[in-house]
């Protein structure tokens, strides 16, 4: 998706100088890099002077003494050659400036997309974040890469011609200061212009991608309903129209770009030549500073050149760091917790004290939930899809902040916890364990580097995933490709509670799995499941009830309310809502006729 | 060089532009050969005292006027040469999208979206690059490297000229090579990216785990490594690029050298002025651009022709289902009969539909239930031609499906596939996609019959809210309802609605379901559903497993059997029951 931002002078300013302000931990290595470009730019502008000083004093007069000549053609050799390597050296600082800075504008962004709340990835597509992080840096490297660098050393080089200018001939430098504002002129002409027909030409190109794929999703759909000839005809204008913004691309790149720098090249030459002409009439000329001045025309307009070629990556770099510094000024942070390392949870005693809560402000989805779940007990929920099970666990992980009720955790409120003391003592299963590239082993140890392959076989062995693990190809270092697709929905899950046991948490959280598991993974869950949560106090959402009818308490939801609690057996006799859906789940179909009534 | 013979039809199609393209590319190469020429002579005129008013003057307005001939000619080669090449990837865009629109869907399930993506947006600017830069280097390299030598050989000296140009076919040869390990490091540097692209997609994708074991602080130190390599990866081909520009400054020195040093003999032999010396070093630096040019443009033809071969590749794949010779040109109607003893999809080996026989007479509803997997789809997608090659036939009207033409066969059926996919377009433009002249009462009728009319006035710009993937985002539900409203616009002959009630509560499918009774009195429906409820008034019924039929009849009849269709039905008003809280 692209959004068309119009940026102000002053925002774009405002964004560059917050990108730039990210050069400043790279102090050393940029005045090392200004250093080199210094020292190019003088062997740049020495080299014609030594060809204009053998033509003077040596050519000229026909003067050819060996020792000085020599001097002159190994200081010209050598300056070349050494002007070369420095010049290698000086242009790969230069990118490595961008590319370390963009990594730590990377690394920020990245880091702020970690600490936003749940809230936040809701309201927002995952794809878009992603580009935030990794396109958009990418358009901001390009310019720092090539704009930047690009603008600086042709700036240098620009200058260190004129100073050679005036030295060589004051009168002259000064005639030739009127290319200054004449370049400037076409420049910003250009620039006003170009920008605008670049952005449109891109702007067409997006829409024509975004009509060629959603074309080619929904074929199908343009097909069955015969509607071929209309969209081609569609895609048609639109690659008509991005033709036509193409054209007008290469027409003002025409008019304003190379053919028009090359014409003020020859209005300079004519200066050039003009001057040293008039001149001659009255006294004579030093023919080898004609040669130096020609040369150093010849030299100047290349960077111009390569300087209005990138401007057109500018206005993108602008553009993107405008999104990605929205993203980093982005204000909805995941919950706060109390900073203090010392409050411990002890027992594990949880209690929700009358909590709702809304996602959107609007419409509750938990209304006055009210429970305690004491130490090692086992709360299970229960209750159709939408009853707001999942809304619980996202409250007790404290993915989204709640405002009415409170929960507590061993007599405390929740919040007066540290984040890595509940991260610490909080496990939680997912219905769809997610699974990251990498292998087995990765994938249960997580980033804890310190824990040992014995400690992982041992995590796995408990909750019976030894067994299947150690069947695969390669064991414990067997790839998981991207989210886990090649195991099945039993053994993920296997793995995922593998990684919570590693772990060792003190309240466990169970979101249970509700796709087809296969009767073999099935016992294996069953069993983890119950020595897991021995000496854990657990809340679990259960799809399959035959899964908790040995919890201590059970909570029967609908449409965000607590409709029935108790034990597996007093819910039973209650014959109410639980009843039913135990019914429905062991083949009591038959007896739909006595419980309809 | 194969791909400007490949790109022939193209050439030929465009001569007009390319050969007035060329002819000025030539005329501005010979051009560019007299300012350093003017030079040598007024710097001679300068050094002998001899300028003149009138002289300089005379030298200065041909200098002027090759200046504007040349921004003249410069503009209009590159509206030719570049402007063909826009075009030409205009044109092969179309092509493209055209082909893709003929594609079956079995052609789609074997590639991938990103990939053909790929080829009409990469592979064509690689293709307008090889028309365009490719064309320009080859002819400019060659002319303006041509002339310029011929013009130093000829009006200067042909001895300097040879002695200057012995370093200049290692530039070519060495930015050719760089060419080449700057494509290969830029491909991994691109690698690395897309594998941080991959991290970063996983990284908010499993955000819910990372939390959850807290760790964030160790993914970000994940994402700094591999952030890093990126940069280890970039800085390869920031090295290699780095190499260009001292390479070139070195052996345009060495040139520059060479000239002065035995330009400075020949001056002193008499053999030349110092003027024409001038005039020589200034062609030399005109030398500088074609000798590159000729090194880069085996790189820009070498992708185009890679390129041109993936699109070619690709727009010859066969069109799979095409109409027969003689087809009927007529909208089918009447009776459909399936008989159809074996499907098997195109490159697998287990047949997916086995022994279908059954007769659905014009007026009727049928309804096909079943397990997933069982079939009820592929049933469907074999009446709408998206695939062939079964045992057996299936009629339609009193002829067999393959006998009518398909655009005719397809006007006659309104499809509502599973995946309720909408476009980027308005909410009336997706309800009209078969008549975008359709007028507000039609879509409103159709909107109404599919109950989603009072939703979409809901919605912040009613029907002209946009939806799908740029758009706002609906409930399953309701763009369901749009689907099935977009194929009740075209007032079909066969409705057919494939499971597209599976996300909308039980009474609005029975509210659907009973103004589709009302609106499509003598017309057939066709319902595939998970839900025996969609189902259940139907006229016949059939139960698929394992893609074959296992019961059929009406429901009545089918309660009576006490088979999967009966065990199904009370299992589901079961859920029903206690979806709805138990009462």
């Amino acid at each position: 998706m692209v959004e068309k931002i119009e940026l102000s002078g002053r925002e774009q300013r405002k964004v560059l100088v917050r990108l730039l302000s990210y050069t400043k931990p790279h102090k050393r290595i940029i005045i090392w890099a200004f250093f080199l470009l210094l020292l190019t730019t003088i062997g740049d502008i020495v080299l014609p002077i030594l060809v204009a000083i053998f033509i003077d004093d040596y050519l000229q007069p026909g003067r050819l003494e060996f020792k000085p000549l020599l001097l002159l053609g190994s200081a010209y050799m050598g300056i070349q050659i050494v002007k070369a390597i420095l010049l290698f050296f000086q242009l790969v600082k230069f990118q490595e400036i961008a590319l370390y800075i963009i990594q730590q504008l990377r690394i920020d962004v990245f880091s702020k997309v970690q600490a936003l709340g749940l809230k936040y990835f809701d309201k927002t597509p995952a794809g878009s974040i992603v580009s935030r992080v990794t396109n958009d840096t990418e358009a901001i490297k390009d310019m720092f890469v090539t704009v930047i660098s690009t603008f600086i050393q042709s700036g240098f080089l620009l200058s260190g011609i004129f100073i050679a200018m005036f030295i060589l001939n004051v009168k002259l430098a000064i005639f030739c200061t009127i290319l200054i504002p004449i370049l400037l002129l076409v420049m910003v002409v250009y620039r006003k212009w170009s920008s605008q027909f670049y952005l449109d030409m891109r702007e067409r190109l997006s829409q024509l991608n975004a009509k060629l794929s959603e074309s080619l999703q929904g074929m199908s759909i343009i097909q069955v309903f015969r509607q071929e000839k209309r969209l081609r005809k569609e895609f048609g204008d639109i690659n008509e129209l991005h033709y036509n913004a193409g054209m007008k691309n290469i027409k003002i790149d025409g008019l304003l770009l190379r053919p028009a720098i090359d014409l003020i090249y020859i209005f300079a030459l004519i200066i050039v030549l003009s001057y040293f002409g008039i001149t001659s009439m009255h006294q004579s000329i030093q023919i080898g500073v004609i040669y130096a001045f020609i040369n150093y025309l010849d030299r100047f307009f290349e960077p111009v050149n390569q300087m209005m070629m990138r401007l057109s990556l500018y206005q993108q770099a602008i553009v993107a760091g405008h999104r990605v510094f929205k993203l980093l000024d982005e204000e909805e942070i995941a919950p706060a917790q109390s900073d203090d390392p010392h409050v411990s949870i002890t027992d594990g005693k949880i209690e929700f004290n009358n909590l709702s809560f809304s996602y959107d402000g609007k419409r509750d989805v938990l209304k006055n939930i009210t429970f305690t779940a004491n130490p090692g007990e086992t709360v299970a929920l229960v209750g159709h899809t939408g009853s707001g099970k999942s809304s619980i666990i996202n409250l007790l992980m404290r993915f989204y902040e709640f405002e009415r009720g409170e929960i507590f955790i061993d007599g405390k409120s929740i919040r007066d916890y540290s984040k890595s003391e509940l991260r610490k003592k909080m496990g939680l299963v997912l219905q769809d364990p997610f699974l990251f590239y990498g292998t087995v082993k990765d994938n249960i140890r997580l980033h804890q580097s310190n824990m040992t392959d014995e400690q992982v076989k041992e995590a796995a062995r408990f909750v019976q995933a030894q067994e299947f693990i150690e069947r695969l190809e390669d064991g414990y270092d067997h790839k998981v490709v991207e989210r886990g697709a090649t195991f099945s929905s039993g053994q993920r899950q296997l793995i995922a509670f593998a990684r919570t046991i590693a772990a060792n948490p003190k309240i466990l959280v169970l979101d249970e799995a509700t796709a087809n598991i296969d009767t073999e993974t099935e016992e294996a869950i069953q069993t983890a499941l119950a020595k897991m949560r021995k000496g854990r106090t657990t809340i679990a959402i259960a799809h399959r009830l035959s899964t908790i009818q040995d919890a201590d308490l059970i909570l029967v939801l609908h449409k965000g309310e607590i409709v029935e609690r108790g034990t597996h057996q007093e819910l039973l006799a209650q014959r109410g809502l639980y009843h039913k859906m135990f019914l429905l789940q062991n083949g009591g179909v038959e007896h739909l006729e006595d419980v309809a009534n | 060089m194969r791909v400007f013979f490949q790109l022939g039809w193209f050439f030929k199609q465009e001569k007009k532009s390319y050969l007035l393209g060329v002819f000025l590319l030539l005329l501005v190469a010979l051009l560019q050969l007299v300012p350093p020429k003017i030079i040598g002579i007024v710097a001679d005129h300068i050094n002998e005292g001899t300028m003149t008013m009138k002289l300089l003057a005379e030298w200065v307005f041909v200098l002027i006027a090759v200046g504007l001939v040349m921004y003249v000619l410069r503009y209009y080669w590159r509206i030719m040469i570049f402007g063909s090449s826009v075009k030409l990837s205009k044109i092969l865009r179309n092509r493209l999208y055209h082909h893709f629109t003929n594609m079956s869907p079995a052609f789609y399930q074997k590639s991938r979206i990103g990939d053909l993506m790929a080829h009409a947006t990469n592979d064509l600017a690689a293709i307008q690059q090889t028309a365009g830069s490719g064309v320009l280097t080859l002819v400019d390299s060659l002319s303006t490297g041509g002339f310029v030598i011929i013009a130093m050989a000829f009006t200067i000296s042909w001895k300097l000229t040879l002695i200057c140009l012995i370093p200049m076919p290692f530039m070519a040869m060495l930015t050719s090579w760089f060419g080449t390990m700057l494509h290969r490091s830029f491909y991994k540097a691109q690698e690395a990216f897309s594998s941080l692209n991959d991290k970063t997609q996983e990284s908010i994708m499993g955000i819910k785990v990372i939390k959850t074991f807290g760790q964030e602080q160790e993914d970000i130190e994940d994402f700094r490594k591999q952030s890093e390599d990126v940069v280890q990866k970039n800085l390869l081909v920031a090295k290699i690029d780095s190499l260009y520009d001292p390479t070139i400054s070195i052996i345009v020195g060495i040139s520059f050298f060479l000239s002065i040093v035995f330009g400075a003999k020949y001056v002193l032999a008499g053999e030349l002025t110092i003027g024409e010396l001038i005039s020589f070093t200034t062609y030399l630096g005109l030398l500088v651009w074609p000798m590159l040019a000729f090194g880069w443009l085996f790189n820009i033809v070498e992708r185009g022709r890679a390129s041109y071969d993936r699109v070619s590749a690709l727009l010859r794949e066969k069109v799979e289902i095409i109409d027969q010779e003689n087809a009927l040109d007529l909208v089918p109607h009447g009776d459909i009969e399936y008989r159809i003893g074996e499907f098997t999809y195109p490159g697998e080996t287990a047949p997916v539909l086995k022994d279908i026989h059954f007769t659905l007479n014009r007026g009727e509803t049928l309804g096909i239930v079943g397990k997933t997997g069982a079939g009820k789809t592929t049933l469907l997608k074999l009446l709408i031609r998206e695939f062939e090659g079964y045992q057996g036939d299936i009629w339609f009207g009193g002829a067999r499906l393959q006998d009518y033409k398909i655009d005719k066969l397809r006007q006659a059926i309104g499809y509502v596939p599973q995946d309720h996919f909408l476009f980027s377009a308005t909410v009336a433009e997706n309800i009209a996609f078969t008549n975008p002249d359709a007028d507000k009462a039609e879509i409103e009728a159709a909107a109404k019959i599919a109950n989603i009319h009072e939703d979409i006035l809901q919605f912040t710009d009613g029907y002209q809210t946009v939806v799908g993937e740029r758009g706002v985002s609906l409930s399953g539900g309701q763009k369901q309802r749009i689907s099935i409203a977009r194929a009740l616009l075209m007032n079909p002959e066969v409705l057919i609605l494939d499971d597209s009630l599976s996300a909308v509560d039980a009474k609005t499918e029975e509210a659907i379901l009973s103004s589709l009774k009302q609106n499509r009195e003598g017309k057939t429906t066709i319902i595939t559903s998970h839900r025996l409820s969609a189902v259940q008034h139907a006229n016949q019924i059939i139960v698929l497993e394992e893609g074959k039929i296992i019961e059929s009849g009406t429901h009545e009849e089918l309660m009576e059997l006490d088979g999967w269709y009966r065990h199904m039905y009370l299992h589901q008003q079961l859920e029903e029951l206690v979806e709805q809280g138990g009462h």
